[in-house]
């Protein structure tokens, strides 16, 4: 694996374009070999065959799509389902009580070794190719340039629900007091804006679960946990090919 | 909770058996029966042979509930010799620092926390086939549901430095408090399954 690796990364001088297809291919097997699921985002080259799936391999911070690259990383393990984030997330955004922008899915697994219970947070993966904007007939949903947040432009909204439909996550909700399709926007409208830096449910989280974050940003706590190899990261639904950027992790 | 229906009934048959008998050996008192704890009259005046003066001129008052009120009526005062610890010293009858699932026949039960999270679930069930009660109720934990929860300490960095649940899950006594968080922690949905599944059982009776 440590000489793959180094030969990647020695190739890496020469330029993407220079990897074959089979070792772009054997890379990519080693990692989901690895992982189960998918090797982390990295920093060398073999991310350009990761790149085809995922939003976040950029091989350099320079060329993430956006800037910031507004991201999460959810250490799944350490959810307890107190609920504090959706909590947060209700007061914060207004969310009414038949809807919601995030939830906590849970999982039994009675005849699991140990642990036979598992939370699961989600929310808008905020998807790089997302379906939804793609499917909306009027664009009242769209992904905002600088950040890549997929917002809603309300006004524009006609309520079809094609969005809903379209969406791998289920992370969208028809609200009936403003009459349009609402969602998780990472806290733009409510706080980012403001000078917020992070969403109202990684600041409620006690338990470290919610790591927000600039992907683009060495600096950023989401960076280095999405840009490592020794532990596997992974996202919801890659076979939708959106391309999230909601990563999941354990540990 | 065969048990608890079984002393239940006993409770009642006793209770219906002196009403009848209006008064059997001047109205003895039955069962006293404490949070974890059973007293019998039945043994210790009919099987041991005391009479009631040796409690009654003194060790207790004859009435159900007066010792719980006050707030001598602990272990502590109990291994001073007061109390029944007047007899159960280790020479006269078993001791009360020794047997402590003689005189305490009921474990707590499950016990669901929701401070300061919801929610973490411990079960006596689960616990008292390896444990002895001093185990937990020699100074780590009051025989009191949810007196913990009250405590600012009560939490993760608290199980980390070995304290409560901690003094155990430290990961060579029982699994480590660091890992595993969903087998202890039952969340807001396992907290209102719990409810909802106590509400319909009270509902039941
Ligand atoms: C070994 C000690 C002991 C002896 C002997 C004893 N008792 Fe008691 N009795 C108790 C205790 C303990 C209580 C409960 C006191 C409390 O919890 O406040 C009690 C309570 C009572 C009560 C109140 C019960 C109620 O439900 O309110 C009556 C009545 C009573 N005893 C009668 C008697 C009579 C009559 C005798 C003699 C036949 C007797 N006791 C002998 C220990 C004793
Ligand atoms: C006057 C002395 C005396 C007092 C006071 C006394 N006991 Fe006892 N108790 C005895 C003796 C003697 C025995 C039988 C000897 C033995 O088993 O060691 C006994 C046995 C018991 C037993 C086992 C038999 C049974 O009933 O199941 C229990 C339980 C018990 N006592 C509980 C209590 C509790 C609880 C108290 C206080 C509320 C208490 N006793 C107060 C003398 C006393
Ligand atoms: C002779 C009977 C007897 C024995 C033996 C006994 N207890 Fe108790 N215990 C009592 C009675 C009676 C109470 C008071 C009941 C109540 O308040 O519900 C009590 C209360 C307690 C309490 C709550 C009050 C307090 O002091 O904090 C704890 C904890 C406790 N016992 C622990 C133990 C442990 C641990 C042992 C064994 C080392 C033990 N007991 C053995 C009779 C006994
Ligand atoms: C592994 C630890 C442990 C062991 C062993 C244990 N307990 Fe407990 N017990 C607890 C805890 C924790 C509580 C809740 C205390 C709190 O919340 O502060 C409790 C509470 C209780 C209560 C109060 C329940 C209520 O509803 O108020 C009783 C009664 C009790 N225990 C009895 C027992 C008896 C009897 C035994 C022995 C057969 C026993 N316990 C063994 C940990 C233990
Ligand atoms: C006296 C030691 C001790 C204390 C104190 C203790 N535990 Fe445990 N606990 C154990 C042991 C031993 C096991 C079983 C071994 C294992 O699975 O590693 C266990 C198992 C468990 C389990 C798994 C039960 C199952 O169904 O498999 C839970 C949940 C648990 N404990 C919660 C708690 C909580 C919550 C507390 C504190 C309120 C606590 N324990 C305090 C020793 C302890
Ligand atoms: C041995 C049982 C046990 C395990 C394992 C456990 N917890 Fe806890 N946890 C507790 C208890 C007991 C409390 C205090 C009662 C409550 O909050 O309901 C608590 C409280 C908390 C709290 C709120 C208080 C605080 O410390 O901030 C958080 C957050 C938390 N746990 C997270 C976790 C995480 C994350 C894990 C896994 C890495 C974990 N817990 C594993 C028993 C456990």
């Amino acid at each position: 694996m440590r000489d793959k690796i180094k030969q990647i990364r020695s190739r890496d001088n020469e330029g993407i374009e220079n990897i074959s297809v089979e070792e772009r291919r054997h890379f990519l097997k080693m990692g989901l070999a690895v992982t189960g699921v998918f090797c982390g985002g990295t920093i060398i080259s073999a991310v350009s065959a990761v790149n085809k799936v995922y939003a976040s391999a950029g091989e350099y911070a320079a060329k993430y799509p956006y800037k910031p690259h507004y991201s999460m990383v959810i250490h799944v393990d350490r959810c307890v389902d107190c609920e504090l984030c959706m909590q947060a997330c209700v007061k914060t955004n207004h969310v009414p009580d038949y809807g919601y922008r995030t939830t906590i899915l849970e999982r039994d697994v009675p005849d699991a070794v140990g642990q036979k219970r598992e939370f699961i947070p989600v929310l808008c993966n905020q998807c790089n190719l997302p379906q939804c904007t793609r499917v909306c007939p009027t664009r009242a949903t769209y992904k905002n340039k600088e950040n890549g947040i997929v917002m809603m432009d309300i006004s524009k909204c006609i309520g079809c629900l094609t969005c809903q439909m379209g969406c791998p996550y289920n992370a969208r909700y028809f609200s009936e007091e403003i009459h349009a399709v609402d969602k998780c926007d990472f806290c733009y409208k409510s706080r980012l804006s403001k000078g917020e830096k992070i969403s109202a449910c990684a600041e409620a989280c006690p338990a470290g679960v919610r790591i927000f974050g600039d992907l683009s940003d060495p600096s950023s706590p989401v960076y280095n946990r999405v840009h490592q190899l020794e532990k596997a990261v992974w996202v919801m639904r890659p076979e939708a090919g959106t391309r999230p950027n909601i990563y999941y992790t354990k540990g | 909770m065969k048990r608890t229906i079984f002393l239940t009934i006993v409770t009642i048959v006793l209770a219906a058996f002196f009403l009848v008998t209006d008064g059997f050996a001047d109205d003895s008192g039955g069962e006293i029966v404490y949070k974890s704890v059973t007293f019998s009259h039945k043994s210790h005046v009919d099987g041991m042979g005391f009479d009631c003066e040796t409690c009654h001129d003194g060790i207790f008052e004859m009435e159900a509930g007066s010792m719980v009120a006050s707030p001598d009526f602990s272990m502590d005062s109990i291994y001073n010799g007061e109390f029944c610890g007047a007899c159960h010293d280790g020479s006269m009858a078993f001791a009360s620092d020794d047997d402590c699932t003689t005189c305490h026949t009921r474990p707590g039960g499950d016990i669901l926390y929701f401070k300061p999270v919801k929610s973490v679930l411990f079960s006596h069930a689960v616990h008292t086939e390896a444990f002895g009660c001093e185990s937990c109720h020699t100074g780590m934990f009051k025989m009191e549901a949810l007196a913990a929860q009250e405590n600012d300490d009560f939490t993760m960095e608290s199980l980390y430095q070995g304290e409560y649940c901690g003094a155990c899950h430290d990961g060579s006594t029982a699994f480590a408090s660091d890992t595993q968080c969903a087998t202890c922690h039952l969340g807001v949905k396992g907290y209102n399954r719990m409810q909802g599944g106590e509400q319909a059982n009270q509902s039941g009776h």
